[in-house]
């Protein structure tokens, strides 16, 4: 089962997505997929915190900030799966460390989260809800947002869940959640 | 009249074209530079009309048709604008969007794709 999980900053969705996750996975592996792709001290501090939060949540931690079906290559597929969040994900894809910038990356993470969600057997997804403000942006901004809602509309559209959490509260456009 | 709303890129265009059988031709997508064709059977980007209108001091009207789609984004859930325009617009918008609703006979709001009928 595939579910996925959007809102505004701060409302809940990683606790819920948590929740959901360790639901579906029973007793089977939980993996939590890391997206961050540390490039500085204050990066590495921020995974640290990360890490110590997760810890004795029992996710076994697959790091995979680009490609993100590849992470299936050292994980059980009938697993369940925590990806927290495409956001990240699309940042790496998009914006290279060095300096460059791809455009097309919003068609290339889509298809790895459409690969992933039909390979594994449970992948709970968290996106962030950036649409509904008057700011107007450069146009990488712009390009950002349009791929992200790319891959949210890719994953509303496969997963058999789709939730938009609203502080703390779960508002089901789609399926129901297994809680 | 129908309203469709919800944020950039969640599919209120796609969503106006499948339930109501539109096409592209059938389809007016306004500027912040004029005011739409209100003869059109479906309006989008409404807050750039919007826009139009707070930027020339002219009041925000309804003039569409009975069986018209009006789609406009939501533009409302950022922080307060600096600038005095972009907050009058704002602020204008949002004023707007409820006499829209108000007339409507259906409202929906787009969500990654989803439609969710608010009335």
């Amino acid at each position: 089962m595939n579910v996925f999980f959007s809102g505004g900053c701060k409302n809940g969705k990683s606790t819920l997505a948590e929740r959901t996750v360790k639901a579906l996975a029973g007793g089977d592996p939980l993996y939590y997929i890391a997206t961050m792709i540390p490039h500085d001290e204050e990066d590495r501090i921020r995974i640290r915190r990360h890490v110590a939060s997760r810890d004795g949540m029992g996710f076994i931690t697959l790091e995979q900030g680009t490609d993100v079906a590849r992470c299936l290559d050292r994980a059980d597929p009938q697993g369940s799966f925590l990806l927290d969040s495409v956001t990240a994900l699309l940042s790496n894809e998009m914006f290279l460390p060095d300096g460059g910038y791809d455009p097309d990356a919003g068609e290339r993470a889509a298809a790895e989260l459409r690969e992933l969600a039909a390979r594994a057997k449970n992948v709970v997804f968290v996106s962030d809800f950036i649409y509904a403000d008057s700011g107007l942006y450069d146009s990488y901004t712009e390009t950002y947002r349009r791929a992200l809602a790319l891959c949210d509309r890719t994953l509303a559209e496969i997963c058999d869940t789709v939730v938009e959490v609203v502080s703390t509260n779960p508002v089901v456009y789609k399926g129901v959640l297994p809680l | 009249m129908v309203f469709i709303t919800g944020g950039a890129y969640q599919g209120k265009r796609d969503c106006a074209k499948e339930k109501y059988g539109l096409r592209d031709e059938d389809i007016f997508t306004c500027t912040a530079d004029s005011a739409p064709d209100w003869d059109s059977r479906c309006i989008e980007h409404l807050e750039r009309y919007a826009l139009y209108c707070v930027k020339n001091g002219l009041p925000i009207e309804d003039r569409s048709r009975d069986d018209a789609v009006l789609i406009g984004d939501d533009i409302f859930c950022g922080v307060v604008p600096i600038d005095v325009t972009e907050r009058t617009w704002r602020e204008e918008t949002g004023r707007f969007y409820g006499r829209l609703s108000q007339r409507a006979a259906s409202v929906y709001r787009l969500f990654c794709g989803l439609a969710l009928q608010l009335k």
